[in-house]
């Protein structure tokens, strides 16, 4: 064959794959306002940085080999912000974005080379689940799913995942393996669709009310961050990826601290209550503390009464694991507890310090928490936080009552403990304590029982925790921000390239 | 229009209720004050739109997950 022939088809072969699933299909995707699976890339990656792997694979099917460019799944490699990254980008106009058996050894091979090259690994989710009639019968048994580590998370790099319109099979187990998942309002996430699960339970079953942002957002927990548009999710993964290392044997990448992040420490007196039953907003005290509005807050709508934020002080990555009296006065359910377990892996994974902000009158009892397993998923916080081998220092704002004392870092479960002199440390609130401990009535002996409850409340004050060296300072709440710069500087030098040990990586995702 | 219903976080009672029907409220208004724990605990709006319907009454106890308004988006 003549070298202009030889040219001629590798470029006609190259514009078939590169037009996906036809001009109709994705001009009626430019009309619902969405990018396609190549657009996506161009938002998400730096300019040019874009290298494929699979350009030309097709379905393996002789029938179908014309109709699947690039079969339904294009991978590659490109950058973020200069740093590398591997992608998947689910074309959904070929087939569904269907799994099938070449598709399938694409995403191997990227997924490999990402764990191998020490690169993150983004997945741009939108796919039906497993191709027909690829997975029928005991053909597609024996030749569709044959890698047995498919689903195996060991974190060697960070996941990202969004969920950019129906995702079932890959996106979903995808998603759900990642260490973020951002999703667009009107996408939908299920083990199955709304039409199968539908059929299968002879129920009729709404897909966004099974799989919708509002269910994951709030209920499921699954998705850390919900967006409008295609542009917003991968915006919020280039931020994310922001404060994460591109690998687990490095430091996260540290930036210039921006103007203005000093010196706020007397509008922490302004948000804190002077009294005790009133609450506030965590997040305001926090973006007070860490550089300035460099707080990224991860799951906002879920376990709310605590908040979770990747964030950077004095221009370096800290996860802030914080209670928010703002909600439930800070009690913390079984929805925070998972939310704080799963935030507490993410972080030791990747060499992320962590900061707990303690304010909470301990976890929230009940009949509802104890049926969905309080006591196990307290001490799954437990056994995680053992195992951190990350910097992590506690700070005392208020209340630090019961176990959750010990779960929010006191107790030597960190490397340094501070409190501000309105740290309150009882075992719980005194007024349920004189009931419980002494059994004395409210109602037939008020005199009594407010005897009780005062002797309950001594030694609860910051400074008998002091005095025996458990509270290692008690600082002024508008020197907070300069005091963690400093302790962290200190107890990150005991790793000298900042990275720890790693003993969660392979700890699940969801809990 | 859909309807969103306002559930309460946590048993407690109702101190203040902050809104009257027909009212406009933006999601994270408060739109009530629990007494729960010694502590006063806002009930914050879940989405925007109008008060519908107020479920309870000043100084009436309430229970985790009880509806408590209902908001027209």
């Amino acid at each position: 064959m003549p070298h202009d022939e030889m040219i001629a088809e590798l470029k006609q072969r190259r514009e078939r794959a590169l037009a996906m699933g036809g001009p109709e299909k994705l001009a009626k995707r430019k009309a619902e306002g969405h990018l396609n699976a190549r657009e996506r890339l161009d938002a998400l990656l730096d300019k040019d940085s874009w290298i494929e792997s699979g350009l030309f694979a097709t379905s393996h099917r002789p029938e179908v080999r014309d109709k699947t460019p690039g079969d339904g799944k294009i991978g590659g490699f490109g950058k973020v912000d200069g740093r590398p990254v591997a992608v998947m980008s689910n074309d959904f106009t070929t087939m569904g974005a269907s799994s099938s058996v070449v598709n399938g050894k694409k995403i191997r091979h990227i997924r490999e080379v990402a764990t191998r090259s020490g690169m993150p690994l983004i997945m741009l989710g939108e796919s039906t689940g497993a191709r027909m009639p690829d997975r029928m019968g005991a053909e597609g048994r024996a030749i569709l799913g044959q890698d047995p580590i498919e689903y195996l998370r060991s974190r060697e790099s960070p996941w990202a995942s969004a969920l950019l319109g129906s995702c079932y099979g890959s996106s979903t187990w995808y998603g759900c393996l990642s260490d973020f998942v951002v999703m667009r309002k009107g996408a939908t996430m299920a083990v199955a669709s709304g039409r199968v699960t539908s059929a299968a339970i002879r129920q009729e079953i709404d897909s966004e009310e099974l799989g919708g942002w509002k269910m994951h957002a709030e209920h499921s927990g699954l998705v850390d961050a919900v967006v409008d548009t295609d542009e917003e999710a991968l915006l919020a993964i280039k931020t994310w990826l922001s404060y994460l290392p591109s690998h687990q044997n490095e430091a996260p990448p540290a930036y210039d601290v921006p103007e203005g992040s000093q010196g706020r420490g007397q509008q922490i007196l302004e948000i804190l209550p002077d009294t005790p039953n009133k609450v506030y907003d965590v997040r305001k005290i926090i973006d007070l503390v860490v550089d300035k509005d460099s707080r990224f807050e991860l799951k906002p709508r879920y376990g709310k009464s605590i908040c979770t934020s990747l964030a950077r002080l004095d221009g370096k990555s800290i996860g802030v694991i914080a209670n928010n009296p703002m909600f439930k006065g800070g009690a913390i359910d079984v929805d925070a507890m998972k939310k704080a377990t799963a935030f507490i892996i993410q972080c030791d994974s990747f060499n992320i310090p962590l900061l707990f902000m303690v304010d909470t009158p301990g976890f929230l009892i009940g009949l509802e928490g104890e049926r969905r397993a309080a006591p196990g998923k307290i001490m799954n916080w437990m056994n995680a936080l053992s195992l951190v081998t990350v910097p992590k220092i506690s700070l005392i704002m208020r209340k630090s009552y019961g176990q959750a004392y010990l779960n929010m870092g006191g107790g030597r479960n960190s490397d340094e403990v501070l409190a501000w002199p309105t740290a309150d440390l009882g075992f719980m609130a005194a007024n349920v304590g004189a009931s419980v401990l002494t059994g004395v009535d409210k109602d037939k002996d008020p005199e009594k029982y407010a005897k009780m409850a005062k002797d309950l409340s001594r030694d609860t004050a910051v400074w008998g925790l002091a005095q025996l060296y458990e509270a290692h300072t008690v600082i002024d709440p508008r020197d907070t921000r300069e005091t963690l710069i400093r302790l962290f500087e200190i107890h990150r030098s005991r790793h000298g390239s900042g990275v720890g040990k790693h003993r969660l990586a392979v700890w699940p995702t969801t809990y | 229009m859909a309807q969103t219903k306002v559930i309460c976080e946590i048993n407690g009672s109702v101190w203040k209720i902050q809104i009257k029907e027909g009212d406009a409220v933006s999601e994270d208004d408060t739109l009530a004050i629990l007494e729960s724990m010694k502590m006063e605990i806002p009930v914050i709006a879940p989405s925007s739109g109008t008060i519908e319907k107020i479920l309870v009454a000043e100084g009436e106890s309430v229970a985790e997950g009880q509806d408590l308004m209902v908001i027209n988006e």
